[in-house]
């Protein structure tokens, strides 16, 4: 027997060896309970932070162990997620997507696989792939969002808008309900609007060049609260806090402190963990043999201004 | 000689795979926007999404506004309750009068009420129309919003539509807005012209109620019936 054969069958006997392991450890959880996995679009936020561990923490109380997976806003690191989650014996997904349209794959192998998920905050463009989405209605928010800024702001004068992730679907649903209000009053007039990726850091560089090409604005509205957060330095920097009005969306906690003390004028709360809490009960009805449940859930988006802010402490909390 | 016929025989499989690799390739390759129709399985509600662009959908709101208007929501309109008990009812405990007469369509705190009545108008002003309801009131019971119209109040106060009916929640608030739209461009001119002072009115309309210390008193509705009696 040449060496040469005796390294390939070494390697191929190493090779089934960690096939072998790998399967063991992917069938069986460690703990004896059954698993459910939580996909989660990106962690780089402490709103999502939130929505994950609230859904591991219900799931645990539920008697499942979670496993959370970070998609990093990467939909080929999500399917290959969804690879791992199918081979290896998950009962349930509790599943925020980064794509309406391209997730639906996921969830329908997953389905047919025999793994139901439920979706969490953001929906996807199908309603026969989960069992159940409860989704927070970005729209509607912005709707209320964009009547309180027309009180607060006025109906005349300048303002700007920084976007989310432009490829996002909730950006543009942000975007769109804020302004078939603010629209609507032509004497309001947004004289720049540009993307800061619903980045902190973005947000800030933004308005920074904002502020220099408009320096009359009255106002910033912003997709989200990370970006009011960098906004409202950018104001502060610059000495125009005052002057310009920030309003955000989210419900964050740093930016509900921040309106509580009439630095931020207003944001909308998703409820994180409202929605979390409800994603895995369901998937516990779901896995005990309840089949009534609705395809979706609407979890309503609220108005978060100086006087109710004392409300919304701790993401919303769980109402 | 050896070597030469073991080129040839090598020679000879690499040429016989690729031939068949052609006719049975191992995968396709397809063009992006074809894999993503074909993945969503949802072709009536969807276009893909391009980068930079709001996503596009074809449902036509107008035509299914148009047929439910004329459908349900007019022939609804018996099912409001009447504004006058839900008045009382709110009076003497508005939790209860919620329970009996409101109506959720999620998780939170708003809810909706579906009216109907006939009042007074006691006040004209640029954006409502202040009505008296009850015998003997000079207050504004009931404010009939005539300036622009937000918000989901008829779309989700009737219970008539449901969001698990629509593929997603962008066609879904298509609907509130040409429901709103219709509103603004065939009930509010209408109003308007015959609210003078002391006019007698009769409505049906949804109240939205997202704080209940602005929105019980007066109760405001949007209304999609307004009449002059």
């Amino acid at each position: 027997m040449t060496s040469l054969s005796i390294s390939m069958r070494l390697v191929s006997f190493l090779a089934i060896l960690l096939a072998l392991v790998g399967c063991k450890n992917a069938t069986k959880p460690q703990s004896g309970k059954p698993k459910i996995a939580i996909v989660i679009s990106t962690q780089n936020n402490p709103w999502f932070v939130v929505l994950a561990e609230s859904a591991k923490k219900r799931s645990t109380e539920l008697g499942y162990e979670a496993v959370v997976f970070d998609s990093e806003n990467d939909p080929t690191k999500e399917t290959s997620h969804f690879d791992n989650i199918i081979a290896s014996g998950y009962a349930a997904i509790l599943f925020n997507p980064t794509d309406a349209d391209g997730s639906v794959t996921n969830v329908r192998r997953a389905k047919t696989a025999g793994v139901p998920t439920f979706c969490m905050d953001r929906e996807i463009n199908a309603t026969d792939a989960a069992v159940s989405q409860i989704l927070s209605d970005n729209y509607s928010g912005c709707v209320t969002l964009g009547q309180y800024f027309v009180k607060q702001v006025g109906e005349s004068g300048q303002y700007v808008e920084l976007l989310g992730l432009v490829g996002d679907n909730n950006t543009w649903n942000r975007s769109k309900g804020f302004h078939s209000v603010v629209d609507r009053f032509p004497e309001l007039k947004m004289v720049a609007q540009q993307s800061a990726d619903f980045d902190r850091a973005k947000g800030l560089e933004v308005m920074e060049a904002m502020l220099q090409a408009n320096p009359e604005i009255k106002a910033v509205f912003c997709g989200n609260d990370a970006m009011a957060l960098g906004a409202y330095q950018a104001l502060l920097a610059a000495g125009k806090d005052k002057q310009v009005k920030v309003f955000g969306f989210d419900g964050a906690d740093d930016a509900v402190k921040l309106i509580a003390e009439g630095k931020i004028v207003a944001t909308g709360m998703q409820f994180p963990k409202v929605m979390a809490n409800t994603a895995a009960e369901s998937a516990d009805k779901y896995l005990k043999g309840e089949r009534n449940l609705a395809q979706k859930i609407p979890v309503a988006v609220e108005l978060v201004n100086q006087g109710n802010a004392e409300k919304f402490g701790n993401f919303g909390a769980e109402k | 000689m050896l070597i030469g016929r073991r080129w040839m025989i090598g020679t000879t499989i690499a040429i016989g795979t690729a031939v068949l690799l052609y006719f049975l390739p191992l995968f396709h390759v397809v063009p992006l926007s074809a894999k993503n129709a074909a993945s969503s399985g949802d072709s009536s509600q969807l276009g893909t999404a391009a980068i930079g662009q709001a996503p596009q959908s074809i449902f036509e709101s107008k035509a299914f506004v148009n047929e439910f208007w004329r459908q349900r929501l007019l022939p609804g309109s018996s099912d409001a309750v009447d504004a006058s008990n839900l008045i009382d009812a709110i009076a003497r405990d508005p939790r209860e009068a919620r329970k009996t007469y409101g109506r959720s369509v999620s998780v939170g705190s708003v809810y909706y009420y579906f009216i109907k009545g006939t009042g007074r108008v006691v006040s004209v002003e640029k954006n409502s129309i202040g009505l008296a309801i009850q015998d003997g009131q000079s207050r504004i019971q009931v404010s009939l919003e005539a300036g622009p119209i937000f918000g989901n109040a008829v779309r989700d106060g009737t219970g008539l539509l449901d969001l698990n009916n629509f593929a997603n929640s962008q066609d879904f608030n298509a609907v509130s807005s040409e429901i709103n739209r219709r509103i603004e461009s065939d009930v509010q001119p209408m109003l308007r012209k015959f609210a003078t002072m002391d006019a007698k009115i009769l409505f049906v309309g949804c109240v939205e109620v997202t704080d209940e210390s602005i929105d019980l008193q007066p109760l405001r509705v949007v209304p999609f019936i307004a009449e002059s009696l």
